[in-house]
């Protein structure tokens, strides 16, 4: 079990499940992170926190312990 | 008698909802490339031209029917009972069709809670740039809604939606079903209805050249450039990010990039401010003259010429920040500096979206605080409110620009420019020790608590549109006239009141002095006899400590009305008329003057420099509590930035003075 927040720069993946370990996990799968869906960590920044991803044709940044919630394959 | 419908604009952050408020209403509201622009509603009716009886009204970003922070579920409940208002008759929901998968979960709520809505899909030019386009009739008849796309830039299909807006508004009105709301919080729901959507927009979007589409279908080929484009973001967009979002050189870029901010308003903004200069002492002196040497005339020239324009000077400079501030906007790279500065600035109790309030209160705390409503969390969003007043807004740029001007040579701009950028460095750097000290007091002072979280939306890198952002600026720089204007305004009548009665025409031997001489002893006669002297008695024990008279004193405890009010109030009470420009003739006179009981020079490097601090922390400015109360809800924060604030400022004034003057620099 992998999770987005474990993704290299660069590196894609497809999304399994979305775990309620982040209070905010349903307004993660709300701005579109839901299974099925490939996505692909485009940014870390100087700090390794926040993530961007590319999803659905857009970029979203959300912090590393929001990324937990995202399971991937 | 029926009331005028209502039209209630509803959508994701940045779909665009108030480029076509603005459209329909003729207004000119901040519409910029950052999620979260619109933070307050608000209602106007529809030009003529559109032939619409109907208010229309525009409201914050919302990404479902399901409420994640105490200020959203505010915004839903409002849909579903507008105060004043009631229901609304009419929803328009955009979506941004590049991203249409995300955007139609908020549009199916909306279909789904039984209200009548019609779908605005905006940005069909980006997707177009991805050769792709909507079916807006198949989506129309699958949805079960009317759907019109929109070119908010080019206001492409606005007449198809004002006759699409008649046609609904003629079929009476809905009354959606609150209980509905409950099942979005579902998590299967979401996931279902996502899956839902995606097999809409894989039936309705289609590329704009068709022939391919057709041959792929009769080959049988299931279209995978088509699932794979919608599937990429912006080429371009990605390409600049490379760059700009850079693990490393993003971050030098970054903070390169505000540094040329703030070093370029001093030198974009020079020439301008010569002509405003030139312009309002030639009209002082044409008053000057034209009157003769009698109150009515020192009335005009002296309280309200020079007083006026000793402010006025720095418009340009106020108004080069709000452009750049704009421009930047609205190419979509603040939500990357937001992203950017997310880690270091959570360190310190704020959050990535506190960037953002705290950049635009450099040029102004009252929008600043206003748009800290874009922060979710209530503990973040209250720090980040607490220390807006510390960055440097523009009112104090002429308070700064006047004391950088007397401590550095006129034929060295770049020193000054480089003095002004340390000023901004120096009240950054404060703000975040003030941030960190409070969070860790957090408990007893801000006193609420709950989940951080960051989630922002990186927009596609836009050319900033000029028209748009010169009106934004425009419009910002008049209200700043109007609101700093009338206060400045009175408050120079009454320092010249002050300082010109009782003893408006004093007596002494004038035997054998020139006419020059005399007005300049008439001036000081006049002062030292004044209300305001009197006044300056009781302010001059907490002067003296920090090496400065009454003088000052009157000038500080004006500003607290507005910090501008400190020049005008300076130049009333040192300036001499002479046919110099006012900046210069008031910087001679503050080269002249003494202190009154020892007759030593009142402005030295040390006070000057302590001035500076005075001014980088002192809470003087009436409408930033009042939009603080406003925003926190209570006295508490008003009332704790205002003493912590300005006792702080006293004693760093009070420390800098003497801790120079004890290092022999005077
Ligand atoms: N290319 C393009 N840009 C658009 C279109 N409509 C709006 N924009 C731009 O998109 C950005 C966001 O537009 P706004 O009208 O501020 O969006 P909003 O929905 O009010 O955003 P928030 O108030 O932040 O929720 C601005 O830079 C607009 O100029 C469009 O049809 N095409
Ligand atoms: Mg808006």
């Amino acid at each position: 079990m992998k999770k987005a927040s474990e993704l290299n720069f660069g590196e894609k993946g497809t999304i399994k499940d979305i775990i309620t370990l982040n209070p905010s996990y349903k307004r993660i799968i709300e701005i579109g992170f839901t299974p099925g869906q490939e996505i692909e960590l485009v940014n870390t920044s100087i700090f390794n926190d926040p993530l961007t991803f590319s999803l659905r044709g857009t970029l979203i940044a959300i912090r590393k312990n929001q990324a937990d919630c995202i399971i991937i394959n | 008698m029926s009331k005028t419908p209502l039209i209630n604009l509803v959508g994701p952050p940045n779909s665009g909802k108030t480029t076509l408020f603005n459209i329909f209403s003729g207004k000119h509201f901040k519409t910029v490339n950052y999620p979260g622009s619109t933070v307050e509603y608000s209602s106007s009716d529809f030009l003529d031209k559109f032939n619409i009886n109907a208010k229309i009204l525009d409201s914050p970003g919302l990404i479902s029917l399901n409420a994640n922070s105490p200020d959203e579920e505010v915004a839903i409940e409002s849909l579903f009972n507008q105060p004043n208002n009631g229901i609304p008759d009419l929803i328009l929901v955009t979506a941004d069709a590049s991203q249409i998968t995300r955007h139609l979960l908020l549009t199916k709520q909306l279909i789904e809670a039984g209200f009548k809505v019609i779908l605005v899909l905006t940005m069909i030019d980006i997707l177009n740039r991805k050769n792709l386009k909507v079916n807006t009739s198949l989506l129309s008849e699958i949805l079960g809604i009317d759907v019109v796309a929109v070119n908010g830039r080019t206001e492409e299909g606005i007449d198809e939606l004002t006759v699409k807006i008649k046609e609904n508004l003629s079929k009476g009105k809905n009354i959606p079903d609150h209980n509905i709301l409950s099942t979005f919080k579902d998590k299967d729901y979401l996931i279902n209805t996502f899956e839902k959507i995606e097999s809409i927009s894989s039936k309705v979007i289609e590329s704009v050249t068709p022939d391919i589409e057709n041959a792929n279908k009769q080959l049988n080929i299931q279209n995978p450039i088509l699932r794979e484009s919608t599937q990429k973001p912006d080429a371009l967009t990605l390409k600049i990010d490379k760059y700009l979002l850079h693990k490393y050189f993003g971050f030098i870029f970054f903070l390169l990039m505000m540094g040329a901010i703030f070093t370029s308003i001093f030198w974009l903004a020079a020439p301008l401010m010569d002509l405003v200069d030139t312009l309002f002492s030639s009209l002082a002196n044409y008053a000057a003259e034209s009157l003769g040497n009698n109150w009515f005339s020192h009335l005009i020239s002296d309280g309200i010429i020079s007083g006026t324009g000793a402010v006025l000077i720095f418009l340009p400079q106020i108004l080069i920040l709000f452009l750049i501030l704009g421009l930047l906007e609205d190419t979509g790279y603040l939500a990357r500096g937001a992203t950017l500065i997310d880690k270091p600035l959570s360190m310190i109790g704020l959050n990535g979206k506190s960037f953002v309030p705290m950049l635009s209160g450099f040029a102004c705390a009252i929008p600043a605080i206003l748009s800290t409503r874009t922060i979710p969390n209530r503990r973040e969003r209250f720090l980040t409110i607490f220390i807006i007043p510390l960055m440097s807004c523009s009112a104090r740029l002429p308070v700064y620009v006047l004391i950088i001007a007397y401590l550095t040579p006129p034929d060295k701009p770049w020193l000054a420019g480089f003095f002004l950028s340390f000023v901004y460095l120096i009240s950054i750097i404060l703000s975040v020790v003030v941030a960190f000290v409070i969070n860790k007091f957090n408990k007893s002072l801000i006193k609420t608590q709950d989940d951080s979280s960051f989630i922002l939306e990186l927009p596609t890198y836009k050319l900033p549109k000029l028209k748009v952002v010169l009106r934004n600026s425009y419009e910002n720089s008049k209200e700043y006239i109007l609101r700093a204007g009338p206060i400045i305004l009175v408050l120079s009548l009454l320092i010249w009141f002050l300082t010109y009665m009782p003893n408006h025409s004093p007596e002494f031997d004038k035997t054998g002095m020139t006419e020059e001489e005399i007005i300049l002893l008439e001036k000081s006669e006049r002062i030292s006899n004044s209300y305001a002297a009197k006044i300056g008695i009781f302010i001059e024990p907490i002067m003296n400590p920090l090496g400065m008279d009454w003088r000052v004193g009157v000038s500080l405890i004006a500003a607290f009305a507005a910090r501008e009010v400190f020049v005008s109030s300076m130049a009333l009470i040192f300036k001499v008329t002479d046919d110099e420009n006012i900046q210069n003739s008031l910087l001679t006179a503050m080269r002249d003057a003494k202190i009154e009981s020892n007759g030593e020079p009142l402005f030295t490097t040390a006070t000057s420099i302590g001035l500076i601090f005075f001014f980088i922390f002192a809470l003087q400015c009436i409408s930033t509590i009042a939009v603080s109360r406003k925003e926190t809800g209570s006295w508490r924060i008003p009332i704790l930035q205002l003493t912590i604030f300005t006792s702080t400022a006293y004693l760093f004034t009070f420390l800098i003075v003497n801790v120079l003057r004890m290092i022999g620099i005077n």
